[in-house]
């Protein structure tokens, strides 16, 4: 029994044929196997490696060297908290701080009570004219104030309600023979 | 409209941005139809000969606008064209340098642009195929990318036959997954072939041996994203910007402490006075300009009496700093050097890739010192451990730029804020009064 999924497996196996060589499909596998599991266990590299015929450790090698991998578990929604330069001038520490108190955690890495929330400090994330900043669920948060922190949590906290589905059309009936 | 914060719009030296801020900009037919979009792929495919395109790069003077500033012109003509196999144009887009963020504005505003740019590149060094290395933080700029990748393809500019000559032409998209050192083109190049991203040895240069051990171009987004305008324009119409050694103009992402932060497309040999005080706003009111740094972390800091110093490259080398990647981040009397050192040193630490001592080590005596000095446990002997690592890491020690970078931050700061130093060591105060004294 595997940890990954066969479709997921068999998007990995695909992946070498896109690169001059194999080797390159390592990051983007990671990627496959990290957006399944929400991080990587010692078990994923392994059926990664086995995946893309590699050494497990040299799979292991690359996962540890990168940031954006993770190795131990992370909230649902993981804060990246640009605390460099250009951001701590304009205040991140502080936001930072409010963050910990507000998803009630003490360090980064630590994982809120509810699952839903963490966060790590993060080197410049290159949008330095709207710091303090910070990434969210693959998106940019600019100008950020405590009031902002807070209205993104809430909203993961209480996600307003998803629209109604459309009505299904009435099927047209067949008429009825008499 | 798109964030923009920074140049757009009709100016004499908005050679890049001139259309930024145009609705739907991001748009193949937008781009095409309202700016003269691919008017110079047309032009380099159908009319010139490609070692008359490098010709007109090199008539440019174009200098490379990643960090190192190497002549654009003279990097193409290395690599050689009538080679057999294949040969690769890779595209650093892993902008990570701290206070840098013009690359992403040139791809979330005009995407087009820089595919143009890639592609009439491609076509002069004799590629086929360009790798564009973009890193994984950037989730905006790459869906843009992307689309105006499939945009291109759809329209057949990229393709088997672009604007119909007999050339195929093809980018591929690699997301980077959080790693400074990726900026670095060999390391770049390593993890592109999906390795831990430790730099090479040089030689081989990557002219010759590259990605997958080809002839490769390695170019910066914003050095691409010039090419066009140059096609278009005339390398003797680039010149006529600038100064002689640093012709045309070139993105600077302003940050930190001024009312504008933006970036801003500025012509070399501008002061930097005019940079922060006019286009950035200058600091906050009631504040004044203590130190910046003229061209991201790793550029030598310049104190505020030098805010006269021009923005070419000349200019700041005479200042013992340099141009680097553009990003000019400012700091106000409110705040302590030392600190601001101690981060960056915390930065260069961690993004150390390890693979030589002088910088895995270096940097980690310097962020221990910083610590034990900040924590008022310093004393003379903290400040000489921070020179002579400092001096370590420089002068060709390390196998690349990062440890020479980090080298810069110690040195610049103390040659410049010895003062602030000795505060903190000897006398356990800081002048900005952030820290107080134990004794």
């Amino acid at each position: 029994m595997s940890t990954l999924p066969e479709h997921v497996l068999d998007e990995i196996r695909e992946l070498p044929a896109k690169y001059p060589q194999h080797r390159s499909a390592v990051m983007p596998a990671l990627d496959l196997a990290q957006e399944e599991l929400g991080y990587l266990t010692p078990e994923a590299m392994s059926e990664v490696a086995t995946a893309l015929q590699l050494d497990p450790g040299y799979v292991e090698g690359v996962a540890t060297f990168y940031t954006l991998f993770h190795l131990k578990p992370i909230g649902k929604h993981n804060f990246y908290m640009c605390t460099n330069l250009s951001c701590m001038l304009r205040g991140s520490n502080e936001i930072v701080d409010h963050l910990k108190g507000a998803i009630g955690v003490h360090e980064a890495g630590e994982v809120s009570k509810d699952g839903l929330f963490s966060y790590e400090e993060v080197e410049c994330l290159g949008a330095c004219e709207f710091a303090p900043m910070l990434r969210l669920d693959h998106q940019y948060h600019y100008d950020l104030t405590p009031q902002i922190i807070d209205s993104l949590i809430e909203e993961r906290r209480n996600p307003p309600p998803a629209p109604l589905p459309p009505k299904p059309k009435p099927r047209a009936r067949k008429p009825k023979s008499a | 409209m798109p964030d923009l914060r920074g140049s757009f719009g009709e100016a004499p030296d908005h050679l890049l941005t001139r259309w930024f801020g145009t609705p739907d900009l991001h748009r193949l037919e937008v781009y095409e139809s309202k700016t003269g979009g691919y008017k110079a792929l047309r032009k380099a495919l159908l009319e010139m000969p490609p070692a008359d395109i490098t010709g007109e790069i090199k008539r440019s003077g174009l200098r490379g606008r990643g960090g190192a500033g190497f002549a654009t012109g003279t990097k193409w003509g290395f690599i050689n064209r009538d080679a057999p196999g294949p040969k690769y144009v890779v595209v650093n887009a892993d902008e990570s340098e701290p206070g840098t963020s013009k690359d992403r504005y040139i791809m979330e505003n005009s995407p087009h642009l820089l595919l143009e740019g890639i592609m009439i590149a491609a076509y002069a060094v004799g590629a086929n195929q360009a790798w564009m290395y973009i890193r994984g933080e950037y989730d905006k700029p790459y869906r843009m990318v992307v689309e105006a990748i499939s945009e291109a393809r759809a329209k057949g500019y990229l393709g088997p036959k672009p604007m119909g000559k007999d050339y195929p032409l093809d980018i591929q998209l690699y997301r980077g997954h959080g790693a400074y050192i990726c900026g670095e083109e060999t390391a770049l190049l390593e993890s592109l072939e999906g390795k831990r991203a430790q730099p090479r040895s040089r030689p081989p240069f990557p002219a010759v041996k590259g990605a997958w051990g080809r002839p490769t171009l390695l170019n910066n987004v914003e050095t691409l994203a010039t090419v066009p305008w140059i096609l278009n324009n005339g390398g003797a119409e680039y010149v006529k910007l600038g100064t002689e050694k640093s012709p045309g103009t070139r993105l600077m992402s302003v940050s930190g402490n001024v009312r504008k932060p933006g970036v801003y497309e500025v012509e070399l040999g501008q002061t930097f006075r005019h940079v922060i005080m006019e286009l950035a706003g200058g600091p906050p009111e009631g504040r004044s300009v203590k130190v910046f740094w003229p061209g991201g972390s790793s550029a030598p800091v310049l104190p505020a009496s030098m805010l006269d110093t021009t923005t070419d490259m000349e200019a700041l080398a005479a200042a013992r700093s340099m141009g680097g990647s553009g990003g000019v981040i400012v700091m106000d009397d409110s705040h302590c050097v030392v600190r601001a050192a101690a981060r960056l040193l915390r930065f260069y630490a961690h993004e150390s890739c390890g693979k030589c001592t002088p910088c895995r080590v270096g940097s980690d005596w310097a962020v221990r010192t910083y610590d034990r000095i900040l924590a008022n446990e310093g004393s003379r002997v903290e400040l000489g451990i921070l020179e002579r690592v400092a001096d370590g890491l420089q002068n060709g020690r390390c196998l690349c730029g990062l440890g020479d970078s980090a080298g810069w931050v110690i040195d610049s700061t103390f040659r410049h804020f010895r003062e602030e130093y000795e505060d903190h060591a000897l006398r356990h105060t800081c002048n900005v009064g952030a820290v107080a004294a134990h004794a």
